[in-house]
Parts: structure tokens; C-alpha cells; sequence
């Protein structure tokens, strides 16, 4: 019986030294960054996975959890459970007592305002009238209320939609008939009713869509590894502009999104095709011109308050000049 | 036991010393902070105030309030009816029971996104899923309630040559009152968590909305005001509903 128990007690000491030897290699070797996306893994987030597997190879363990929503994934970022968000919560940066701060734009905003034909056919139809977009202070709802600006209208009431499937699908089934929908949604409405539905022309918004955001304290104790992720992320994006097709030989070399349906497959070259074509993937990261955009743009929108908002409050630039030294 | 005695305390008390307790942990817990998304409960009081008095609670009820109040009503009408049609005949319980089984045990949050594929994102959508909760629990009150009737005073009702109209008006629809009440009162409360759940998932407007855009402006403590509000307003309401359901039927016939 003591045999038994001293067996057991050298192999539980065993163990914990072996996990603890483990555990130190791993902190030496390795930098982790658990990063927190607001969305479903599709073939918009190509990317972001090439980049995750390329800085894997460097080193950098970059383990991406998708979660509901955008702010649940902020929520994250706050509590501490993720330490490198995507997405664009400037309200939550501005509010929270916790210097969260946006290091790297992703990708600018690329929207589209699609309508009945049978109802309307242009900017001046939308006055007075009912238009839906993703939620209240969103993005979407931004771009919706300066268009209307630019074109001297006003609409009779917005509803809420969130989804760009869903305005989609509550489009093709006739229960909205003018909204604001992503690339991929647009091509999708596009293609199953070309003849019922119509694309608003829209002026050049450059804001961000997607930009990384995390803690100061995270941003400072780990520079090595973001410089490293930055760096891969840079790399991809000009790939892409360089190439759009780039994408596919890369998806297909590191067996990333493997379940996705045939007929989605068939969408990522296009899709890929027109981002490029509207300047969607920055070469530099957003760099000096994304902080100052998306200060003036989410103003408007609602999600920021106040006057005279400094970059420095909202953006820390150092990891990306970092990483763009040394990209050529 | 005498000592113990000594200060005695009403029920009133208990409940205040209860809720002061509970406030209080939430203040600490707010202050420590737990989190930084987590509020102190006097910000979410004056929060609350504040969109009490801007008229932005009051409005978001009036549109909340709405497919909740139809979706009740319809499920009051037919489904109490629906339920004691089950429970007088066999061939309907037969057909619906397996039915209303399986929708209370479904997990409606999951179902609830499909109902906008087929009735869109407007009203109708919100009070089916209202109508979704609510419904199995009233349907299933009305039919055990109709089922349990003391066998007894049947018995007794067709020994005196009782009609069998007279059977259901005079012995079984007055014994099975106050578990149809109960239902009601229940079917409300799965109706308020439908309404919050539709408003969530479908499209946000009344309290959902104000949860929604106050999370995605990260105003915490009017995020959490707004779920307090609705919190409270169904613990009131289902209190006041159990008084009543007290006062009107007798201890014997409510079974407890």
C-alpha cells in the first residue's frame, strides 16, 4: 500500500515538473496573442488566417476565437480573456476606463445601398422614406445619413437589421426595400434578382471596417510578437493588391477553410476582385491616414462624442512603424 | 430562544434587509470593479432615473409592451381553449399532445432566428415568438388542469343525472381554474423572456434595442439599467398575477 502511494506521489512530481519544463519553453519560445473576432469565420477573414498561419511559422501563436458579436468580443478584450480585438468599438475605447487602444487597420468600410427598382431608382426616391441598416450608431447607419447629406434628403424613419444576411434576405422577400449591405450580400442579391434590384451610387468612404485594437499594457509588454503578426498581415495585404488570385494558391497551400461549400468557393475570387479594386486592404495598415478617417467618420456616425478628439487617445502607431520598417 | 426573540422581525423586514444586502454587494462589486463593464448600482440607478425622465424607457416599453400584450391575448384566448379541448377529448389530445411536449422542451432561442425566414422582421415575427413560449406552458396548464379534475365530483354530477354540458360548466371548468390561471400566469413569464429574446435576435427595437445600442456605445451602466428595468417590471408583474391568483381561488382548489 505505501509502495502503491509513493509510486503515485513520484509520478504526480514527475508530471508537474514535465508540464512546468513545458510551460517555460513555451513562455520563451513562443509569443501567444488570443485574438477575439466579432464575426463567423468566412472568406472575408482569408486574410487573417494566411497571416495567423505564416506568423505561426515565425513563432507567433496567434489563436483566433470567433465570437457572437463585435462587442462581446470587445468585452473580451476589456476583461482581459483576448488580448488583441478586431473590430471598430471607438465608443467602448472612448467610454471604458482602460487604455484600449486601435493598432492596425484591417480593412476599410466597403458597403453597398441596394433598392427596389420598382419603388426607387435614385438618392431623391429615398426622401421620406423607410431604409434599414445594421443598428443604431452603426457604421452602416453613418454612411446611410451622409449619403443623405450629400444628396439633401431626409428619411422618413431607419430600422434596425443587424446581419447583412438578413437585410439580404428580408430584401429578396420584399419586407425591406432599401438597405445597406456588405460585398458579399450585395453580390448575392444581386445575382439571385439582378432585374428587381438596383446599387446606389455612393462617394469614397475611407473609414475603417476592421482595425486591431488591444490594451496599452499588452501592446508595450509584447512588441516583439506584434511586430511579427503586423508584419505578416502587411505582407498579405499586398499580396492581395498586387494579385487577387494570391488568395486562392495560399487558401489552398495551407488548407485554410476547408468546409466551405462549392458554391461559396466560387465567391472568393470575386469578392476578393472588387475589394482590391476599392483600395478595401491597406498597404501600410491604415497607417497615418486611418486614425484621422475614422475620427471624422465615427464622429458622424454617433459612436464618438465630444470635440477637438486627438488620434492619441484612440490609436497607438509604434508597433506598426515597427513592423513597416521591416516591410519592403 | 427566548434572546433569539428578542428583536423580532416582520417580513417586510427580511425582504428589505435582503434587498439592501444585494444592492450592496452589487455597489462593491461595481466599485472593486469585477470588471470594467460592470457598473456600481447607484451609476445604474441614476442611469435608470435619467432614462425615466428622458422619456427613452417609457417609449422603448410602448414598443416592447406591444407584441408582448397580442401574443399573450392570442395565447389566452386559444390557447386556453386549445387546452381544455385537449382535455375534454381524446382524439385531440391524441393529435396534439406529442406537439406541445416537444415545444416546451425545444430550445426556443435557437428556433426563433427561423421564424424571421418566413414572417419577415416586423411585428408578426416578435409575437410568434412570444406565442412560442408562451403557448406550450398555457396549453399544458389548461389541459392538466381540465384531466385532474376530482374524479369524484364527476362521479357524483352523472349520479344526480347531470348533462354532460353541465358536467363541464358545473364540476370541471370551475376545478380547473385555477391551473389555468397558474398557466397564465407562467405563459407571462415566457412571454417576457420571448419578447427580450425577439428583440434581441430579430430585430432590435423597445428594451432590446436600448440593451443593444447602450452595449455597442459601451454606456454600461444604462446597458444594464434597461435589463434592471425589464427584470423588474416581470417580477412585479408575475407577483402581482400570484396575489391575485391567491386571492381569487382558495387554497383547496389551487392544490397547495
Amino acid at each position: 500500500m505505501i509502495q502503491i502511494a509513493k509510486t503515485t506521489a513520484n509520478l504526480l512530481i514527475s508530471a508537474a515538473l514535465v508540464a512546468g519544463l513545458a510551460g517555460d519553453t513555451h513562455a520563451q519560445g513562443k509569443t501567444k496573442i488570443r485574438y477575439a473576432l466579432g464575426d463567423v469565420i468566412s472568406i472575408d477573414e482569408l486574410p487573417l488566417l494566411i497571416a495567423v498561419e505564416r506568423a505561426k511559422a515565425r513563432g507567433v501563436d496567434v489563436e483566433v476565437t470567433a465570437f457572437k458579436s463585435e462587442e462581446v468580443a470587445t468585452q473580451a478584450v476589456i476583461n482581459g480573456q483576448a488580448d488583441v480585438g478586431q473590430g471598430t468599438p471607438y465608443a467602448a475605447v472612448q467610454k471604458v476606463n482602460l487604455p484600449i487602444r486601435f493598432f492596425y487597420q484591417l480593412s476599410a468600410l466597403q458597403f453597398f445601398p441596394v433598392v427596389a427598382k420598382e419603388s426607387y431608382k435614385s438618392w431623391k426616391d429615398l426622401d421620406g422614406q423607410e431604409i434599414a441598416v445594421q443598428g443604431r450608431g452603426s457604421g452602416t447607419e453613418a454612411i446611410m445619413i451622409l449619403a443623405a447629406k450629400q444628396h439633401g434628403i431626409k428619411y422618413k424613419n431607419v430600422s434596425y437589421v443587424p446581419g447583412s444576411q438578413v437585410r439580404a434576405l428580408a430584401l429578396l422577400k420584399g419586407n425591406i426595400k432599401a438597405t445597406i449591405l456588405d460585398a458579399a450580400n450585395k453580390n448575392r442579391v444581386m445575382k439571385e434578382a439582378p432585374d428587381k434590384f438596383m446599387i446606389l451610387p455612393l462617394g469614397n468612404v475611407k473609414a475603417s471596417d476592421e482595425a486591431l485594437f488591444a490594451t496599452r499594457e499588452f501592446l508595450d509588454k509584447n512588441q516583439a510578437g506584434i511586430r511579427i503578426f503586423l508584419e505578416e498581415l502587411t505582407k498579405v495585404n499586398r499580396s492581395i493588391n498586387a494579385n487577387p488570385k494570391w488568395v486562392l494558391d495560399e487558401r489552398k497551400k495551407l488548407g485554410l477553410l476547408k468546409d466551405l461549400p462549392a458554391k461559396m468557393e466560387d465567391e472568393i475570387l470575386p469578392f476578393f476582385e472588387e475589394a482590391v479594386q476599392n483600395g478595401v486592404f491597406p498597404n501600410d495598415g491604415g497607417a497615418e491616414s486611418a486614425p484621422k478617417n475614422d475620427l471624422e467618420f465615427y464622429a458622424l456616425s454617433g459612436a464618438l462624442k465630444g470635440e477637438n478628439l486627438k488620434v492619441e487617445d484612440f490609436w497607438h502607431l509604434a508597433p506598426l512603424k515597427a513592423a513597416l520598417a521591416n516591410v519592403k | 430562544m427566548n434572546k433569539l426573540c428578542r428583536w423580532p422581525v416582520t417580513p417586510l423586514a427580511w425582504q428589505l434587509i435582503s434587498f439592501i444586502l444585494f444592492f450592496g454587494i452589487w455597489e462593491l462589486a461595481g466599485r472593486w470593479p469585477i470588471s470594467f463593464a460592470f457598473p456600481p448600482f447607484s451609476e445604474t440607478l441614476l442611469a435608470l432615473l435619467g432614462m425615466t425622465a428622458d422619456g427613452s424607457l417609457p417609449k422603448a416599453y410602448l414598443s416592447t409592451l406591444q407584441p408582448l400584450i397580442i401574443g399573450i391575448v392570442l395565447c389566452g384566448i386559444a390557447g386556453i381553449g386549445f387546452g381544455i379541448g385537449m382535455g375534454l377529448s381524446r382524439a385531440l389530445e391524441w393529435y396534439s399532445l406529442p406537439i406541445f411536449i416537444v415545444l416546451q422542451a425545444a430550445p426556443m432561442a435557437a428556433l426563433i432566428p427561423l421564424i424571421t425566414y418566413i414572417y419577415g422582421i416586423g411585428l408578426t415575427s416578435k409575437v410568434l415568438a412570444v406565442v412560442f413560449l408562451a403557448a406550450p406552458v398555457i396549453v399544458m396548464n389548461s389541459y392538466k388542469g381540465i384531466r385532474n379534475t376530482n374524479p369524484s365530483l364527476i362521479q357524483m354530477c352523472r349520479a344526480f343525472l347531470g348533462t354532460r354540458r353541465q358536467e363541464v360548466m358545473k364540476i370541471i371548468l370551475p376545478h380547473a381554474a385555477a391551473l389555468i390561471f397558474a398557466g397564465l400566469r407562467l405563459g407571462l413569464a415566457m412571454g417576457f423572456i420571448g419578447i427580450v429574446i425577439a428583440e434581441l435576435l430579430i430585430t432590435p427595437t423597445g428594451i432590446g434595442d436600448l440593451i443593444t445600442y447602450h452595449s455597442s456605445v459601451a454606456d454600461y451602466p444604462k446597458m444594464f439599467a434597461a435589463i434592471t428595468s425589464i427584470i423588474l417590471l416581470a417580477a412585479v408583474t408575475i407577483h402581482g398575477l400570484e396575489r391575485l391568483e391567491r386571492r381569487l381561488f382558495p387554497a383547496e382548489i389551487r392544490g397547495s
